[in-house]
């Protein structure tokens, strides 16, 4: 019981950064990024190939790509989200769903089916009371807590965070007080970068590495952002604790193969009772 | 090769079908749905299984598996209960449809799970000899196709038509008319939902065998695309892009032939890359397809109330 709440609060905070990833760009740019998982899948790729292929080791492999794949979401912006920028948020989605298929099976495609994982080092798990914790478990709960730390002295503290606020909350007054957007959008893509590759290597180390990986969890992340309300990045990180939490212990009720139903009955229950999440603000769209 | 493109005609038949279902729920009513392939599959299994296991004949089949899926797509529609936005909705099918395949993979006293089930009869299997059912089943598949383009037509012309579309276009000023939005959701998303049964139970027909990997992405990919290169809304042009995406994709087949070394995997990929990137470029640079939706037009009018041309007619679509 008390180990599986703690799996479950270690596959919410992996889960949080790439809600996070989502919530932020769906305050700047309004529309729902199908193509997180495939994402993901394809920067913990590019960190396979850095890490095993070229021997670096994991931590300074993770850093270059995110700063990497970063770069490669403006640039994947540039040529698929800008020109369709003004076409509404439907066209958008379904364009994102098209960048997940093709991003997706770019990895496959370079990869093949099989899965992979990182190199790194076996350990033996520690043990904490009753609670059996491994490395990797470990690893990830430090690594997205700082992550998540970061982000938010990011958008409290800094100009780039507070200003990618205010295009959230009201574009148009934002562009009244001499807030460029496309470099706030390029700045929301960035990060958005960064932390789809950092999800991506943690779920990778959590898992293993393979094409569907990434887009397993896709249902999942929304729900924590639906949670925690769309476009709030509080209620990212606490709606994908929650998340993590519930569908872990419902696995003791319910077969582990339906793990997933969980989250998609959390996703109808919210829009049913309560559509703007826990943090977000009802808001009205035209 | 004759049987090769009469196969290809026939599964160009489904796919149009299930791309139908995609343009009434989508391209008319404006609610996409992620979930499709787990749709049709549900469509595909309730078939097979009512014949099975309930002993029904294919007819009856056929309709229970339209029920069925129709039920479920309605049961799904009643989320947008408060929230309108069509980005939540998008991501209820992405699950559900997760979920239905899921089901598939998994409840092996029923479904037999990874292994599929066999024998699913066909329909008048037992009159016609085999040689000649191929022509049969693609006279049939071209028959429910034309009547889907037929009853689709007349359905958007009607008075709920246009509350389908007023609904997509702007569902406050639906409702201020007095429209019952959500209602007009549920029918416009079991219809779609119907016509995937159907689609799905010519599946389980031709095929005689399923099992839950024939319903992966690519049917969504596939649907969307022939859709959007279709044009939104258009009928007719959903089956034309149905057919122009199956020939594009199967074309591709014979690309193994002119690049050596490129495994089933790979080529399978490069398909569904193929299609991902045409998507984003028709989104860019071909958005309303080829074909147009069908508009009413009605001609100016002088001063003396008169038609200055021809009286009111329907615009080609």
């Amino acid at each position: 019981m008390l180990q599986t709440a703690f799996n479950g609060l270690v596959t919410g905070i992996i889960i949080a950064l790439p809600s996070l990833a989502i919530t932020l760009l769906f305050g700047v740019l309004k529309f729902p990024n199908f193509a997180v998982g495939a994402m993901m899948t394809v920067a913990a790729y590019m960190v396979y190939a850095v890490n095993v292929q070229l021997g670096w080791p994991l931590l300074p492999a993770t850093a270059a790509v995110a700063v990497a794949f970063g770069l490669l979401c403006i640039a994947i912006d540039h040529v698929t989200f800008r020109p369709l920028r003004d076409r509404g948020g439907i066209t958008l989605m379904v364009a994102s769903l098209g960048l997940g298929f093709v991003l997706e099976n770019v990895a496959r495609f370079a990869y093949g089916n099989a899965a992979r994982s990182f190199a790194i080092e076996l350990a033996r798990p520690f043990r904490f009371f009753d609670i059996r914790m491994n490395r990797e478990q470990m690893t990830a709960m430090v690594v997205a807590t700082l992550a998540m730390g970061l982000m938010y002295v990011l958008l409290t503290r800094m100009p780039v965070g507070r200003a990618m606020r205010a295009v959230a909350d009201n574009p148009s007054l934002a562009l009244v007080r001499g807030i460029d957007s496309a470099s706030i959008i390029r700045w929301t893509w960035f990060i958005t970068g960064v932390l789809l590759a950092v999800g991506g290597v943690l779920i990778g180390m959590d898992r293993a590495l393979e094409p569907p990986m990434g887009t397993s969890y896709v249902i999942a992340v929304f729900s924590a952002a639906i949670l925690g309300g769309l476009g709030s990045p509080l209620g990212a990180f606490v709606g994908a604790l929650l998340i993590g939490l519930v569908s872990e212990l419902a696995t003791l009720v319910i077969p582990p193969n339906y793990r997933i139903g969980i989250p998609l009955c959390v996703i109808a229950l919210v829009l049913i009772f309560r559509p703007q999440g826990i943090f977000g603000q009802m808001y009205i769209r035209r | 090769m004759i049987d090769f493109i009469i196969l290809m005609g026939t599964v160009v038949c489904f796919s149009a079908i299930l791309a139908l279902a995609l343009n009434f729920q989508w391209g008319l009513g404006g609610m996409v749905n992620f979930g499709l392939a787990g749709f049709y599959a549900l469509g595909a299994y309730s078939c097979a299984l009512l014949m099975l296991k309930g002993g029904f004949n294919t007819f009856f089949a056929t309709l229970g598996a339209m029920g069925i899926v129709a039920l479920v797509c309605g049961l799904v529609a009643l989320v947008t209960l408060r929230v309108t936005e069509e980005d939540y909705f998008a991501i209820v099918t992405l699950g559900v449809g997760e979920m239905l395949r899921l089901v598939a993979l998994n409840e092996d006293w029923l479904t037999k799970g990874a292994l599929g089930l066999t024998g699913i009869p066909r329909p008048l299997g037992e009159l016609i000899p085999a040689p000649v059912y191929l022509y049969f089943m693609l006279a049939l598949s071209l028959v429910l196709v034309a009547a889907c383009v037929w009853v689709l037509g007349r359905l958007s012309r009607s008075p709920f038509g246009r509350v389908v579309r007023a609904v997509r276009e702007d569902d406050v000023v639906a409702a201020t008319l007095g429209k019952n939005v959500l209602w007009a959701r549920v029918r416009i998303f079991a219809i779609g939902g119907a016509l995937i049964g159907l689609a799905g139970s010519l599946h389980a027909f031709y095929f005689q065998y399923i099992d839950p990997t024939q319903f992966s992405t690519i049917v969504i990919a596939y649907a969307f695309m022939a859709v959007i290169a279709g044009g939104r809304g258009a009928h007719v042009g959903t089956v034309a892009g149905a057919a122009a995406v199956m020939l594009l994709l199967e074309g591709s087949r014979f690309a193994k032939e002119l690049v050596p070394g490129l495994e089933s995997d790979q080529l399978a990929a490069v398909r569904i890359i193929i299609i991902g990137i045409g998507l984003i470029m028709l989104l860019i640079y071909r958005p309303h397809g080829f074909m147009r939706e069908y508009r009413l037009q009605v001609p100016l009018k002088d001063s003396l109330g008169q038609a200055r041309s021809q009286p009111p007619k329907e615009a080609p679509t």
